[in-house]
């Protein structure tokens, strides 16, 4: 029986069909792997950027909380008497009011009362270009 | 038959092979069929690990978005004292400097016998620090992540915005009263580690982030706040009150723009503060109001027709009696008009207002008002006040309440009773917290101004706002308070205060008052509690301060002086 099987010669569509099997098998297989792998590098990855995302959120909350204590008032102040720049508010006489175009304005400045006669030597002459208000397009 | 030798010691040797494979596949049934369910569950419990996520704690921020209080993610060192007890000094030694604090209490923590302990619960570790003590490699000490309320202003606003117990949760002021909207909703992973801990992200089954809180945006600003602060802390300096108070609000809104009051505390630093200094006495406190009350009984009585502000009253020249009592006034006046008990702030002159006006049309207005009731202000802690039903008052009630006696208001029940005159008439509610928005940005809810209902007409409003403009002219009781460019409409106040039922030399002074007159914009109160060193008149205690703020505030807003100004200087 044995001599008789290795007479038998190999049929070619058999072997191509076993080996086809075996390279699906074999390439689901490892497909199977390497998506794993995939599945488990991606979820490394999301980790590390989470990580990243949390640290950078935390990182963003301790620098707005800095920048809050920064701007307060009362640090403005104390940063000004530290640096002795005398920065004082100006006085309303030393504030000039430019004219504005708009309806609003326009209304405003009519209301406002005229400013205090000021004397001719100290008067600063402004020269407006343009003293009329222009049209707003409806 | 018999068996040759090999093939018995092969039967053997089968037989025993068969019964240790028979016991394996016995022992797999078992595990694997009969303990299926119990096994699997305990299996997937040692690798599955529920995390739960803490949401953070929505800011407080203020009208213009400046941040008052927010919640930081910070490092916490623990420890399982029953791993650290054997070596604890030598621990103590290393992490004192770290999380400074001393060795002897931390070695005491880490010999005891809990198994978890925060060790450093107020310090904020920055991350050199974390990443030395990692180094350090210690058993028995861990490190946590955990939210800390942050206060970056500090004090200011303290009463406003309040503070957070241990658990993070709101004690008292917006924390409190907007607790469920600040607070977070917290999240949970279903995770599994490796065998050295770390998660393996992609087994990650359930992953329901946690949702940060709301944000509160306030009324308040923080610069007008700052400013009302600095005055109130300069005038305790100056008159060293018991206490004070300062409150500016937007009388057309009823918004509140800045509220302080002392004695004060930093939420910062909890333990060093009592519970006297924590408490808001703009809303907390009462006290018998003194002359700014005359504004209730006046404006009652001119809406009621009762009265004109011309009409005259005899002042009896400083003392009147009435059921039995004596009623004095600070200055002995004759026949005064209405407008002049007001700027002259006449206590026999108001007394007499009342009396024409009669019990039921007074006690009317008081109620009407908002005295007696709470304001309803977004902030916990607030008090009713007293306000007498009219079963309650005596033969001398109706002298002695038109002149803020025998009553009991908060400042901001003042405040708002100023309001309502500045108003044309209408009442608004107080309103401290402008909107709700979330981390992004979009507004989830928006607070309109309320009106809360008419009190007296737009003309007894315009005729008492002529009135009270006089008591900051020179003829008035308060020429300190004039604000240089401004028309100011105001009313002072000075109450003897009762102690032991008796009223005793000591005063509560008190000013009121809001401009530009003809078209309010701002209104302020400034209390202070038994100021000593001589002055104590609400005119000259009070008045000042109130100037002092409304000028900064003026400027601050860029409000246009209603009067050029005096002094001229030259711009290049």
């Amino acid at each position: 029986m044995k001599r008789n099987r290795k007479r038998e010669p190999l049929r070619f569509g058999t072997v191509t069909k076993s080996l086809f099997v075996c390279v699906c098998v074999a390439i689901s297989g490892l497909g199977y792997v390497w998506q794993k792998n995939a599945i488990y590098r991606l979820g490394d990855e999301i980790k590390k950027r989470e990580a990243l995302l949390s640290s950078a959120q935390k990182r963003n909350l301790m620098l707005a909380a800095q920048l809050a204590h920064l701007e307060s008032p009362a640090e403005l102040e104390t940063k000004c008497q530290g640096y002795n720049l005398s920065l004082v508010a100006p006085k309303e006489s030393q504030v000039v009011r430019l004219y504005e175009p708009g309806p609003e304005w326009d209304v405003q400045m009519a209301n406002a009362p005229l400013p205090a006669r000021i004397p001719a030597q100290q008067q600063v002459r402004l020269q407006v270009r343009n003293p009329q208000p222009r049209a707003i397009a409806q | 038959m018999t068996l040759a030798p090999q093939q018995g010691r092969a039967l053997i040797v089968v037989g025993a092979l068969a019964s240790v494979f028979t016991a394996l596949a016995f022992r797999l049934f078992d595990l694997h069929v009969l303990q299926h369910k119990e096994l699997s569950a305990l299996a997937q419990a040692n690798r599955e690990q529920v995390v739960h996520r803490q949401g953070r704690r929505g800011s407080i921020l203020d009208v213009n978005g400046n941040l008052l209080a927010d919640s930081l993610s910070v490092r916490i060192v623990t420890a399982d004292a029953t791993i650290t007890a054997p070596q604890a000094s030598a621990i103590a030694e290393k992490l004192a400097p770290l999380l400074g604090t001393d060795v002897d209490s931390l070695t005491r923590k880490l010999s005891g016998q809990s198994r978890y302990i925060r060790l450093n619960p107020r310090v904020k570790l920055d991350e050199d620090a974390v990443q030395k003590i990692r180094a350090m490699k210690l058993k028995g000490i861990y490190f946590e992540d955990q939210f800390v309320r942050s206060y970056p202003n500090g004090p200011l606003a303290s009463h406003v915005i309040g503070f957070v117990d241990a658990e993070h949760r709101g004690v008292q002021g917006i924390e409190a009263s907007m607790e469920d909207y600040l607070q977070g909703q917290a999240g949970y992973e279903v995770i599994e580690r490796d065998r050295k801990g770390r998660e393996i992200r992609a087994l990650r089954t359930e992953d329901l982030g946690p949702q940060d809180g709301l944000n509160v945006v306030l009324t308040v600003d923080q610069v007008i706040q700052h400013i009302a602060e600095q005055e109130l802390e300069r005038a305790m300096e100056q008159f060293k009150p018991q206490s004070g108070a300062i409150i500016v609000s937007r009388p057309k809104t009823g918004e509140i723009l800045a509220m302080s009051s002392r004695p004060t505390f930093d939420p910062t630093e909890m333990d060093a503060s009592s519970a006297d200094a924590r408490r808001n006495r703009c809303v907390s406190d009462v006290a018998e109001p003194g002359s700014t009350f005359k504004i209730v009984v006046c404006s009652g009585a001119l809406n009621e027709g009762i009265v004109t502000l011309g009409d005259q009253f005899d002042c009896e020249n400083g003392a009147f009696m009435y059921a039995g009592r004596v009623l004095h006034d600070a200055h002995p006046f004759g026949v005064l008009s209405v407008e002049e008990i007001l700027f002259h702030s006449s206590n026999i002159g108001a007394a007499k207002v009342g009396l024409r006006m009669g019990p039921a049309r007074l006690y009317e207005y008081v109620r009407r008002y908002g005295f007696g009731h709470k304001t309803d202000i977004a902030l916990p802690g607030e008090v009713s006040g007293i306000a007498h039903p009219l079963a309650r008052w005596n033969s001398l009630s109706i002298t002695r309440i038109p002149m803020g006696h025998e009553i009991a208001v908060t400042p901001l029940q003042m405040l708002m009773a100023l309001n309502t005159i500045a108003n044309k008439g209408v009442r608004m509610k107080p309103m401290i917290v402008k909107s709700i928005v979330s981390e992004d940005g979009v507004t989830v809810l928006q607070y309109q101004p309320r009106s809360v209902g008419p009190v007296i007409s737009a003309h007894t409003s315009e005729l008492m706002t002529t009135a009270l403009r006089k008591v900051v002219g020179p003829e008035g009781t308060a020429p300190k308070a004039a604000v240089q460019g401004f028309d100011v409409a105001g009313k002072t106040g000075t109450a003897q205060k009762v102690e032991n039922g008796q009223y005793v030399r000591k005063y509560y002074s008190s000013f009121i008052g809001y401009f530009p007159a003809s078209n309010p914009e701002i209104s302020i109160l400034v209390s202070l509690d038994d100021p000593v060193g001589g002055a104590y008149y609400g005119g000259s205690v009070a008045g000042p301060v109130f100037r002092a703020v409304a000028e900064k505030v003026a400027e601050y807003l860029g409000m246009v002086p209603q009067t050029p100004p005096t002094e001229v200087t030259k711009v290049s």
